[in-house]
């Protein structure tokens, strides 16, 4: 819930609890406070009446129920079965009465007393109804306050806080949501009076600009570290070469030469490889081919078919889809050419290798199974680790082509998952994230 | 034949000259922009060597400059340490003939001039003469006598490399860099390249004698001519 609504509901809730409280709470009091009066001149009436009790009086209330000696609305004596020491109790209690064929709600006093040797009930009312009516009208009022209070606060917190937080939202669609390269980050500042938006305001672009020098500052290690070490490899290189062109070499020579020579390949391999790796990571290549992932393949298969055949190993094609998509067409055939000629490289003589795909909730799939060497579940947990390398007895490896696949498929928003069994083969599962 | 090396590091230069200087080619040197611009506006080269990272420019601002030069046909060959994908697309529609990402191998440099040189000059004979297999570049073909020898793309490849660089050991790491390109990863097991040779030799020793073909144990290769 975006926190403008949740301030307008938390507003609504503590205001409907107030004003619920407040009405509550002068209906009790009225009640109390009125019915304590009524209970105070009942409790007089009745003194009276017993201190002024006679005889004819007695008769009077017991033959004509409407003969009324106190002011009071309703007067009750009725005799009961003789006590001699009737109890002093005064009972209270609201009950509904019919006086002059009107039925209203009256507080009752009940009290008992003795006169000459009969006992007697005495009861006095006093009509609550009015009480009542008041009770009717400070609740509907309560309820016609509660419901316009509601509805303008609503109104007014909805607009202010939307006017409040307005620079807020500003600061998080500008600054964080629609950023998606640090090198675009929009510095300029948003207009807001609240200290503590200019705070996030200034945090954020002071982060950024750290971000953003930090960016800077690798690519141009980047860049200098290529320049710095394939610059001097490559005098070496020519060197060496040049060097072998000399007719005088003995043989041990040439063959150290050679030697160093494909030292020196290696190492260019390998700075090559991770300046790769950094320059996807940093986001330094375009999508802007439209690649069409069988195309690739078969591609890449024509470059490999002397591998295949030397290791006679059956290739099944199994691609059934046409799936295209925008991405850099050098890093996809890169990222395939790499899992392609593992596949091969681990596999066993004769193994085979199996390219299949399909389309599962709109995503499409492609996996490379072959029957080789496999791996165990450590390795598969370490294998897109940088110059983490599978022991093979046959070939070198520099333990950097799954480090490889794994910077350009996250790059092409691509996952990527393994599974294997020792001896058995593995297959690679790819996963294009973009959607059909 | 003469080249124009356009390369701010002195001892790459110095060993580029010694190597094209052996090959019969003439060689010039200069090693800022500047410099560059004079020697390109008084003379005509076959062959200008650009680097990119220049002290006083980018490689890039000076070959504009020379392809506005009007009638013009100098072969311009990028050499550069940068080897972004990027910039080899770039130099090459900026109209240079062709890029080499450093470090490069000095034989790998001399296929590119010789293949550049049939392409702009269309020699008359697009063949290579060699112990009596004629090498047809632009059809790339093979004959012995009359009679045609098939060959795989990559077998051809490797042929022609090594008939091109003649009379020198081509290290198998060299031949695999030119015959898959600088397919990363895939130079670790250049012993691969040996199945291809073996192959090769197969089928060019059907029809006569191959001494000539020389392995040279745990290195590479060689054709003596």
């Amino acid at each position: 819930m975006k926190l403008q609504f949740k301030l307008a509901l938390y507003n609504t809730l503590t205001k409907i609890a107030v004003i619920l409280f407040t009405g509550l709470f002068t209906l009790l009091a009225i009640e109390k406070l009125s019915v304590n009066h009524i209970e105070a001149r009942l409790d007089k009436s009745k003194d009276m009446v017993i201190r002024q009790m006679s005889a004819s009086e007695i008769k009077n209330l017991i033959d004509q129920p409407d003969y009324n000696i106190l002011n009071q609305e309703y007067v009750l004596i009725k005799p009961i079965a003789f006590d001699p020491a009737p109890t002093n109790a005064i009972k209270y209690r609201t009950e509904q009465r019919v006086v002059d064929n009107n039925s209203e709600i009256y507080r009752i006093l009940t009290a008992h007393f003795n006169f000459k040797n009969q006992t007697y009930l005495l009861e006095i009312g006093e009509s609550i109804e009015s009480i009542e009516d008041l009770k009717t009208i400070i609740k509907q009022f309560t309820l016609v306050v509660l419901i316009i209070a509601l509805a303008l606060t609503l109104a007014s917190d909805l607009i202010f806080t939307k006017y409040l937080l307005s620079p807020f939202y500003k600061i998080i669609d500008r600054k964080l949501i629609k950023v998606n390269d640090p090198l675009n980050f929009d510095y300029e500042k948003v207009k807001t009076s609240t200290q503590d938006f200019n705070l996030l305001d200034d945090s954020i672009s002071s982060l950024m600009k750290k971000i953003t020098d930090l960016f800077l500052l690798e690519k141009q290690f980047i860049a200098n570290v290529s320049h710095e070490l394939l610059t001097p490899i490559s005098i070496i290189s020519s060197r060496l070469e040049n060097l072998m062109l000399q007719e005088n070499l003995s043989e041990e020579a040439e063959n150290k030469l050679f030697a160093s020579l494909k030292t020196l390949n290696r190492l260019k391999s390998i700075i090559n490889s991770l300046l790769l790796i950094s320059k996807v990571e940093n986001h330094q290549f375009n999508k802007t081919d439209t690649v069409k992932i069988s195309d690739v393949l078969a591609e890449i298969m024509e470059e490999l078919e002397d591998r295949v055949e030397n290791k006679k190993i059956q290739f099944h094609n199994r691609i059934a889809y046409q799936y295209s998509m925008m991405a850099n067409r050098a890093l996809i055939h890169t990222l395939l050419f790499n899992i392609v000629n593992n596949a091969i490289k681990y596999n066993a003589v004769k193994g085979h290798l199996v390219i299949s795909d399909d389309v599962v909730n709109n995503t499409y799939r492609l996996q490379i199974a072959d029957t080789g060497v496999g791996m165990e579940p450590e390795q598969i947990e370490k294998a897109f680790n940088r110059f983490e390398k599978l022991e093979s007895d046959e070939m070198e490896s520099f333990g950097l082509g799954l480090a490889i696949v794994k910077s350009i498929a996250t790059f092409h928003n691509i996952s990527i998952d393994i599974q294997s069994n020792r001896g058995k083969g593995t297959t690679f599962t790819l996963t294009f994230n973009s959607k059909i | 034949m003469n080249v124009l090396i356009v390369e701010d590091e002195k001892s790459l230069a110095l060993e580029i000259d010694e190597f094209l200087s052996r090959e019969g080619f003439t060689v010039e040197h200069a090693r800022t922009r500047r410099s560059a611009e004079e020697k390109i506006f008084v003379n005509n080269y076959d062959f200008i060597l650009l680097d990119l990272g220049l002290p006083d420019s980018d490689g890039f601002d000076l070959l504009k400059v020379f392809k506005k030069l009007p009638d013009r046909d100098d072969a311009v060959i990028i050499l550069t340490a940068r080897g972004a994908i990027d910039d080899r697309i770039h130099g090459l529609e900026a109209g240079a003939d062709d890029y080499l990402p450093k470090p490069f191998s000095l034989n790998e440099l001399l296929a590119r001039i010789h293949a550049i040189t049939r392409r702009k000059h269309k020699l008359d004979s697009n063949e290579i003469n060699i112990k009596g297999y004629r090498i047809n570049i632009q059809n790339r073909t093979v004959y012995y006598n009359e009679e045609r020898i098939n060959l795989t793309k990559k077998e051809f490849e490797i042929f022609n490399y090594l008939v091109l660089n003649k009379n020198r050991v081509i290290s198998r790491t060299n031949l695999t860099e030119h015959v898959w390109g600088d397919v990363l990863e895939i130079n670790s097991d250049s012993n691969f390249v040996d199945v291809h040779v073996k192959n090769l030799r197969k089928k060019l020793s059907q029809f006569a004698p191959v001494d000539w073909f020389e392995t040279v144990r745990s290195i590479g290769y060689r054709i003596n001519i």
